[in-house]
C-alpha cells in the first residue's frame, strides 16, 4: 500500500478550484472534466434518444430461442416442423361440473356456449376444433351394412332427460372417453387448434392476445358459475374452466415477464436504502441510484435499437447491470467522499476519484465481463442473447458510472457532514470501535487456530457439498410445464386434466420420413408398430400413438369390427382405405404428402433418466431400422424437445465450468502474478459452486437452460471480491508488512466494499425470488446464494487460506518485479 | 418455396449422407418382413391384445398380435412368452392334444408347437400357400373351374395378404384351416403338408371363413353374410341356410344345440342340426367374438364391449354376469366351472362366475 499511499501524497488537499492544475491528469481525465457540460449535454442526449428507442422494445417468450439450435435433434425437429400438426399449437379447454357430471342439462348448455365463445376467437383453426358439441366429432358402430354413426350430440338434443341420455349413449360407442370426456364424467374437453397467421390479418399469432381472449372467455363462464351475470348462471350450474396449451403457456410467460418489470422498482429502493445506510447521504444516493438507471436505460434502448427482444432471460440483465453499476457507483461515491472530507474540492476530488479508480473499475468490469463472456459458449440463445445484452451492459457502465457519475458528483458534491462522519468512522474501525470491531474479528482468521477451524469446516462442508451434489439431475424435475411454478394456475390445470384424461403431456415424438406416399406403405407402417411397441417397452411410457393405431382400429372396423382383422394388412387398398379415413378423423398422425410421420409416446413424466432411456431406445431403433428410404428421427414433442436441450446442458455445464474457472485463473495470475494467491483467490469460489450444486439438490432444482449461467455468472463476478481483497493484501505484503497487518488493512480499504457489493448485488437479484416464471425464482435464489456466500468466503476463506500459502510473500524480492502497476492502481481503489 | 424445397433438399442430403457415413461401420440396415422377424419378448406380451385362448391339459395358451403367445401354468396368475418365430398378427389356437398345437392369423401364417407351447415353428405361410393352391389346381385331376383359377393367380400376385383365421384339429395328425377369402386348407400329417380345399366348399363367393368347430358329431364352418357350412360324408362342406345375412365370429354348443354368433349381438340357436334356427335374444349391441363351456355345461358368451352372457338351458336364454371390470373381449375359456379367462385389447384377465 506505500505506493498507494504515495500517490494520496501525491493528491494534496486542494480547497480552492483556483490552485488546482486543469491540465495535470491523463488525456481521457482532461477530455472529460475540461468539457463537463459537453459531455452531460452528449450524455443527456444519448439518454433521451434510447429512452425513446426503449419503448420499441417487444416482449416475446419465443421458445425456439430456448432450445439449442445446432442439436441433430432440434435440426431434425426444425426442418419438419411445418409437417408435424398434431405436435404443433393447440390449447386444450377443459370445462368442469364440480357439482355434479357432464350429463346435466345447465352444463351441457354452459359447454356449448364456451365451445361458440372460443370458436370465434381469432386464431382458431376453426375446422379443426373438436369438442362435443363439434359435428367432427362422431360415434360410429358397426352394422351389416357397414359403418353407421352421426353427431355425438345428435342434431335433435333439445335439453331433455331423453336427449341427454342420447348424449351418454353416443358418448360411450363413440370411443372419446379420456379424450374428450373426462375417464369420472365429470368434465369435458374442448380441443383448440391454432393458427399460425391470423386468417384475418396474415400476422403471425399474437399470444399475448390470444391469451387476453381466453382469460376473458373464462373469466365471463367462471364469473357466471358464482352467479354474477350471464343467463346460464341462472339455471344453477357451475363450471370450473381449465386451460392448457402452448399458447397460454407463452401467454402466462409474458404476464410473468410483466411481473418480473416490475421487480426492478423494488430492487432499486433496496439498493437505494443499503447505499444511503451506508453513506448517509441523500444527494449522493440519488445520483449513483440515477447513473445506474441510466445505464439501463441505454442498455434496454440499445438492445431494442439491436434487434434484441426481451425474453424471460434478458429481461433479467438490465437486474445486474443496475447491481454491479450501483456497488462500483457507490466506490466513486466512497472515494469523492473521503477527499471533500479531508477538505478537497468537489471538481479536484472527482478528478482525483476519476485518477484513482478508472482503470480499477475496468478491471472489475472485465472480470464481470469474463462471466458473462463464457456464457456465449452455450449454444441456445436466450443464454447467448444473454450474455451479448450483459456485455453491452457492462461497456454501458463504463460510460455511465466511471465516466458520468464522477462529473456529475463533480457539480453537487456530497454532503459535508457525511463525508466527515465518513473519515470518523475510518479512524474508529482503525482503533476497534463500533463496526471496527466486526471486521477485526475477521482478522483473526490470519491466525493459525481460527485459519485451521475456517478451513476444516470448509473442507468438511465442500466434501459434504460434494457429495450431495452427486444427486444433481438434469432438466426439469417437477410435473407440468417446468417454467411455471408448481402451484401456478396452469401447472394445477394441467395436473387436473392429466389426472382426468387418459394421455399426459409430455409428448416424445420421433419423426419418421420417407419419400411423399412413403409412411403409407405396409412396410413404414410395420416400422413404424415396431418402434411404437419398442417404445411401449421403456419404464415411464404410458403410452404411444401413431398412425398404426387408427390403421388397425378402421381395418377392423371395415371387417365387422372382429378384433382379428386389428391388423396392419399387406395389402394396399385395405391401407389407403384405413388412411383416408384417419386423414379425416385424426389429420394429425402423418403430413398430406404422406412423407412425414410421428410416432408419440406420451410419458409419466420428464425426468431426465426417463428421458435418456426414450432416447438411448429410439437410437438404437434407428440405427437398426434407418434405411436410405425411410429415417427415424428424433426428436419432436415437448418432451423430444427437452430431451435435446438436456443433452446439450449436460455437456455444456462441465465445459461452462471449465471454461469460467479457466478464465478467472487467468485473470487471477495476471492481477497477482502469485500461484498461491491464485489458489487462495479460486479455493473459495470452488466451495461455492460445489455449495450451489449441493444447495440445487436440496431445492429440487436441476441443471438445466436457466441454471447453467448462474454458476459462471456466480464465478465471474464473486471473483471480484478477491480481486479487491488480496491485491491489496498482496500489495502491503510486498511493501514488507507481515500477513495479518496486511490482511487487517487489506479488510479496512476493502472489507467494507467487498460487503456492500456482495448485499449491493445479492439485493440485484433477490427480487427474482418472487418471480411466477419458476426458472427465474430458481435463478435469483442460486445467484443471491452465489453472491452471498463467495462474500463470506472471500471474508473468512482467504485470510484462512493465506495464512497457508501466502505467508512466504514478503518484500525481500524488488518490488518492481512483484508488484505490476495495475495492480496498485486497483488498491487504491478501496 | 422454391427456396424452402431447396432448403428442405439441402438438409435432406446432409442427412443421408451422414446416414450413408455412419452406415458404412456397420451393416445397413435393411427392412425384415414380420414373416422374417421372431416375436419380440416382452413384459407387456400378456397385457396387450390376445385373440384366442385355448386350455390344454393343466396349461392355458392365447395368442395375440405381433406375433404373441403365452402360456399360464397357474390358471392364468402369470403368463411366460413362448418363443415364436414370426412377428405377425395370430388371431386363433387350438390343440387337439396337450403336446401339440397350431396357431393360425395375418400373413397366411401357421405356427406349430411339439411340446405343448413353449417353442412354435412355422409350418405354412401366405406365400406358400398361393404356390400350394397354384401347384394342387394345375393338376388336371381336380377340378377347379375357370374362375377359381383366375382367382389363385391374383393371390400369388397379391402376396401373403390373406389371414388364417381359424384352426381345428381332429386329432395330432388331421386338421383344418379356415380364412379370408374362402381360404381352407387340411391336413393329414400333421401340418407337414397342406391340402387346398376351395373345391370341397360350396363357397363360390368366397367369403371370409371366420370359424371351424365341431358340434355334436358333425364339423362346421361359420362365415362372412350369414353363411355356415357343415361337414358331409363325402368330405365335402355342404352350405347350411341360416337367418341372418351379416358375419358370424363363431360356433358352440352340444349334441342338440347348435349355436353360432356374431356381429351385432346376433345369436341363433338350432336344436335340430341346423335345419330350423331360432333367435336369440341378448340385448348385445356389439359383436359377439367368442365362447366356451364350462365344466358343469353352462354356456358363455363373451362380446366385444366386455359383456359375458352365460346360459344354464343349453342357450335358449342367455342371462349378463355381472362383471367388475369391463374387458373388450375376443376370446374366453374356463379353468374350473367357477373362473374365466377371457382374453382382449387388455390382454389376459381372470374372470369369477357365480
Amino acid at each position: 500500500m506505500a505506493a498507494g499511499m504515495d500517490k494520496i501524497v501525491d493528491m494534496p488537499v486542494v480547497e480552492k478550484l483556483e490552485d488546482f492544475d486543469q491540465n495535470s491528469g491523463n488525456v481521457l481525465e482532461r477530455l472529460v472534466f475540461n468539457n463537463r457540460m459537453a459531455v452531460m449535454v452528449i450524455c443527456a442526449a444519448i439518454t433521451l434518444i434510447l429512452s425513446y428507442q426503449m419503448t420499441k422494445l417487444v416482449f416475446n417468450a419465443s421458445f425456439e430461442k430456448m432450445i439449442p439450435q445446432s442439436n441433430i435433434y432440434i435440426k431434425n425437429y426444425m426442418a419438419n416442423k411445418t409437417e408435424l400438426r398434431g405436435l404443433g399449437n393447440s390449447i386444450r379447454v377443459v370445462v368442469e361440473n364440480p357439482l355434479g357430471d357432464i350429463f346435466d342439462p345447465a352444463f351441457l348448455e354452459i359447454l356449448k356456449q364456451i365451445n361458440d365463445e372460443l370458436f370465434l376467437v381469432p386464431g382458431v383453426d376453426r375446422a379443426w376444433m373438436k369438442s362435443i358439441w363439434t359435428p367432427s366429432v362422431r360415434w360410429n358402430e358397426v352394422t351389416e351394412e357397414g359403418f353407421s354413426g352421426g353427431p355425438v350430440v345428435p342434431d335433435s338434443y333439445d335439453g331433455s332427460q331423453a336427449s341427454v341420455e342420447q348424449v351418454k349413449l353416443n358418448i360411450r360407442r363413440s370411443g372419446i372417453t379420456g379424450q374428450l370426456i373426462a375417464n369420472n364424467y365429470k368434465s369435458a374437453l374442448i380441443f383448440v387448434p391454432l393458427l399460425d397467421k391470423d386468417s384475418e390479418t396474415g400476422k403471425p399469432l399474437d399470444y399475448s392476445l390470444f391469451s387476453k381472449h381466453i382469460e376473458e372467455v373464462r373469466k365471463k363462464f367462471q364469473a357466471a358459475a358464482e352467479g354474477k351475470g350471464v343467463e346460464s348462471a341462472k339455471q344453477g350450474a357451475m363450471v370450473k374452466v381449465h386451460v392448457i396449451g402452448f399458447a397460454k403457456l407463452v401467454g402466462d410467460l409474458l404476464d410473468g415477464l410483466m411481473q418480473v418489470m416490475t421487480y426492478f422498482g423494488i430492487a432499486a429502493i433496496i439498493a437505494f436504502i443499503i447505499i444511503f445506510l451506508y453513506t448517509r447521504c441523500i444527494r449522493s444516493t440519488i445520483l449513483v441510484i440515477s447513473c445506474s438507471i441510466v445505464a439501463v436505460l441505454w442498455q434496454l434502448g440499445l438492445i431494442s435499437t439491436l434487434g434484441f427482444e426481451l425474453d424471460p432471460y434478458s429481461i433479467l440483465v438490465p437486474f445486474l447491470i443496475f447491481a454491479i453499476g450501483v456497488s462500483h457507483g457507490v466506490q466513486k461515491m466512497n472515494g469523492i467522499m473521503q477527499d471533500v472530507g479531508r477538505g478537497t474540492h468537489r471538481l479536484v476530488a472527482a478528478r482525483y476519484t476519476f485518477r484513482r479508480l478508472f482503470l480499477a473499475g475496468m478491471t472489475a468490469l472485465l472480470a464481470d465481463a469474463v462471466g458473462f463472456a463464457v456464457l456465449m459458449f452455450i449454444d441456445i440463445p436466450v443464454i447467448k442473447d444473454l450474455a451479448l445484452t450483459a456485455s453491452i451492459g457492462v461497456a454501458i457502465l463504463i460510460f455511465t458510472n466511471l465516466l458520468l457519475l464522477p462529473v456529475l458528483l463533480s457539480f453537487t458534491g456530497v454532503s459535508l457532514v457525511a463525508a466527515k462522519r465518513s473519515l470518523e468512522e475510518n479512524r474508529d474501525e482503525s482503533a476497534g470501535k463500533g463496526a471496527g470491531q466486526l471486521w477485526s474479528l475477521l482478522d483473526r482468521f490470519t491466525e493459525r487456530r481460527w485459519a485451521t477451524i475456517a478451513i476444516t469446516i470448509s473442507a468438511i462442508l465442500a466434501v459434504i457439498g460434494f457429495a450431495v451434489s452427486l444427486n444433481l439431475k438434469i432438466g426439469d424435475l417437477d410435473p407440468g410445464a417446468p417454467e411455471l411454478r408448481a402451484n401456478s394456475r396452469y401447472n394445477k390445470d394441467n395436473a387436473f386434466i392429466t389426472s382426468n384424461y387418459s394421455l399426459s403431456s409430455d409428448q416424445f415424438a420421433v419423426i419418421m420420413k420417407t419419400a411423399p406416399e412413403g409412411c403409407l406403405k405396409y412396410e413404414s407402417l410395420i416400422e413404424a408398430d415396431r418402434l411404437a411397441w419398442e417404445l411401449k417397452q421403456i419404464p415411464g411410457v404410458q403410452t404411444t400413438i401413431s398412425l398404426t393405431d387408427m390403421v388397425r382400429q378402421i381395418t377392423s372396423g371395415t371387417f365387422e369390427g372382429s378384433p382379428k382383422w386389428f391388423t396392419l394388412s399387406r395389402n394396399q387398398q385395405i391401407l389407403n382405405f384405413a388412411e383416408q379415413n384417419a386423414l379425416n378423423s385424426n389429420p394429425d398422425l402423418f403430413n398430406p404428402d404422406g412423407s412425414v410421420m410421428p410416432v408419440i409416446a406420451y410419458l409419466t413424466d420428464h425426468k431426465a433418466a426417463t428421458l435418456d432411456r426414450v432416447v438411448a431406445a429410439v437410437e438404437k431403433f434407428s440405427a437398426d431400422h434407418s434405411t436410405k428410404d425411410r429415417q427415424f428421427l428424433l426428436a419432436a414433442g415437448n418432451a423430444g424437445i427437452e430431451a435435446a436441450t438436456n443433452i446439450v446442458v449436460k455437456q455444456t455445464n462441465r465445459t461452462m465450468l471449465l471454461y469460467v474457472y479457466g478464465a478467472v485463473i487467468v485473470l487471477c495470475f495476471i492481477t497477482f502474478r502469485n500461484w498461491r494467491a491464485v489458489v487462495v483467490a479460486v479455493l473459495p469460489l470452488m466451495l461455492t459452486s460445489i455449495l450451489c450444486e449441493a444447495l440445487m439438490v436440496v431445492l429440487g432444482i436441476g441443471v438445466k437452460v436457466a441454471t447453467l449461467p448462474v454458476i459462471a455468472l456466480g464465478v465471474g463476478i464473486g471473483v471480484d471480491y478477491a480481486l479487491y481483497l488480496l491485491s491489496v493484501q498482496l500489495t502491503q505484503q510486498r511493501s514488507g508488512l507481515p500477513l495479518g497487518e496486511a490482511y487487517k488493512n487489506a479488510v479496512q480499504f476493502t472489507g467494507k466494499v467487498v460487503g456492500l457489493v456482495g448485499i449491493t448485488l445479492a439485493a440485484g437479484v433477490v427480487t427474482w425470488a418472487f418471480s411466477p416464471i419458476k426458472f427465474q425464482a430458481d435463478m435469483g435464489i442460486l445467484l443471491t446464494f452465489m453472491f452471498i456466500w463467495n462474500m463470506f468466503g472471500a471474508l473468512i476463506l482467504i485470510p484462512a487460506l493465506s495464512h497457508f500459502l501466502l505467508q512466504g510473500v514478503t518484500a525481500d524480492v524488488p518490488v518492481e518485479e512483484q508488484v505490476n502497476q495495475e495492480n496498485i492502481v486497483k488498491s487504491e481503489a478501496f | 418455396m422454391n427456396y424452402r424445397r431447396w432448403q428442405h433438399g439441402i438438409i435432406q442430403g446432409m442427412f443421408l449422407m451422414s446416414t450413408v457415413a455412419f452406415a458404412t461401420g456397420t451393416a445397413d440396415p435393411v427392412y425384415r418382413d414380420v414373416l422374417d422377424t421372431p416375436s419380440r419378448m416382452s413384459n407387456l406380451a400378456s397385457g396387450t391384445l390376445l385373440n384366442s385362448i385355448v386350455s390344454s391339459g393343466k396349461r392355458l395358451i392365447a395368442v395375440g398380435h405381433r406375433g404373441h403367445i403365452v402360456y399360464s401354468d397357474d390358471q392364468g396368475k402369470t403368463w411366460t412368452q413362448s418363443t415364436v418365430p414370426v412377428g405377425s398378427d395370430l388371431v386363433a389356437v387350438y390343440f387337439p392334444s396337450d403336446k401339440n398345437g397350431w396357431s393360425v392369423g395375418h400373413d397366411g401364417v401357421v405356427l406349430h408347437t411339439a411340446d405343448g407351447g413353449t417353442t412354435w415353428t412355422k409350418q405354412l405361410d401366405g406365400r406358400i400357400a398361393a404356390e400350394l393352391m397354384s401347384k394342387y389346381f394345375s393338376n388336371s385331376e381336380q377340378d377347379a373351374g375357370i374362375t377359381m383359377q383366375a382367382d389363385i393367380k391374383r393371390y400369388q400376385e397379391q402376396g401373403p395378404d390373406k389371414p388364417f383365421l381359424d384352426v381345428w384339429f381332429q386329432n395330432d395328425t388331421t386338421g383344418y384351416i379356415v380364412g379370408a377369402f374362402g381360404f381352407i386348407f387340411r391336413t393329414v400329417d400333421g401340418g407337414k403338408s397342406w391340402i387346398p380345399l376351395l373345391n370341397r366348399i360350396d363357397n363360390p363367393k368366397n367369403y371370409h371363413l371366420y370359424a371351424i368347430k365341431p358340434v355334436g358329431s358333425d364339423l362346421y364352418i361359420c362365415g362372412e353374410q350369414g353363411s355356415l357350412f357343415k361337414l358331409d360324408a363325402t368330405g365335402y362342406f355342404k352350405g347350411i341356410k341360416t337367418p341372418y345375412t351379416g358375419t358370424y365370429f363363431g360356433i358352440t354348443g352340444k349334441p342338440g344345440a347348435l349355436i353360432i354368433y356374431g356381429m351385432r349381438g346376433k345369436v341363433f340357436r338350432s336344436g335340430d342340426n341346423g335345419k330350423s334356427w331360432k333367435n336369440i335374444e341378448t340385448g348385445v349391441p356389439a359383436g359377439i367374438t367368442g365362447s366356451t363351456i364350462l365344466e358343469d355345461g353352462r354356456i358363455v358368451l363373451v362380446s366385444q364391449i366386455g359383456n359375458v352372457l352365460i346360459s344354464d338351458d343349453n342357450g335358449a336364454t342367455f342371462k349378463h354376469l355381472k362383471v367388475e371390470k369391463t374387458l373388450a373381449a375376443a376370446d374366453v375359456t374356463s379353468v374350473n366351472k367357477d373362473t374365466l379367462v377371457i382374453v382382449g385389447f387388455r390382454g389376459a384377465n381372470i374372470v369369477p362366475v357365480k
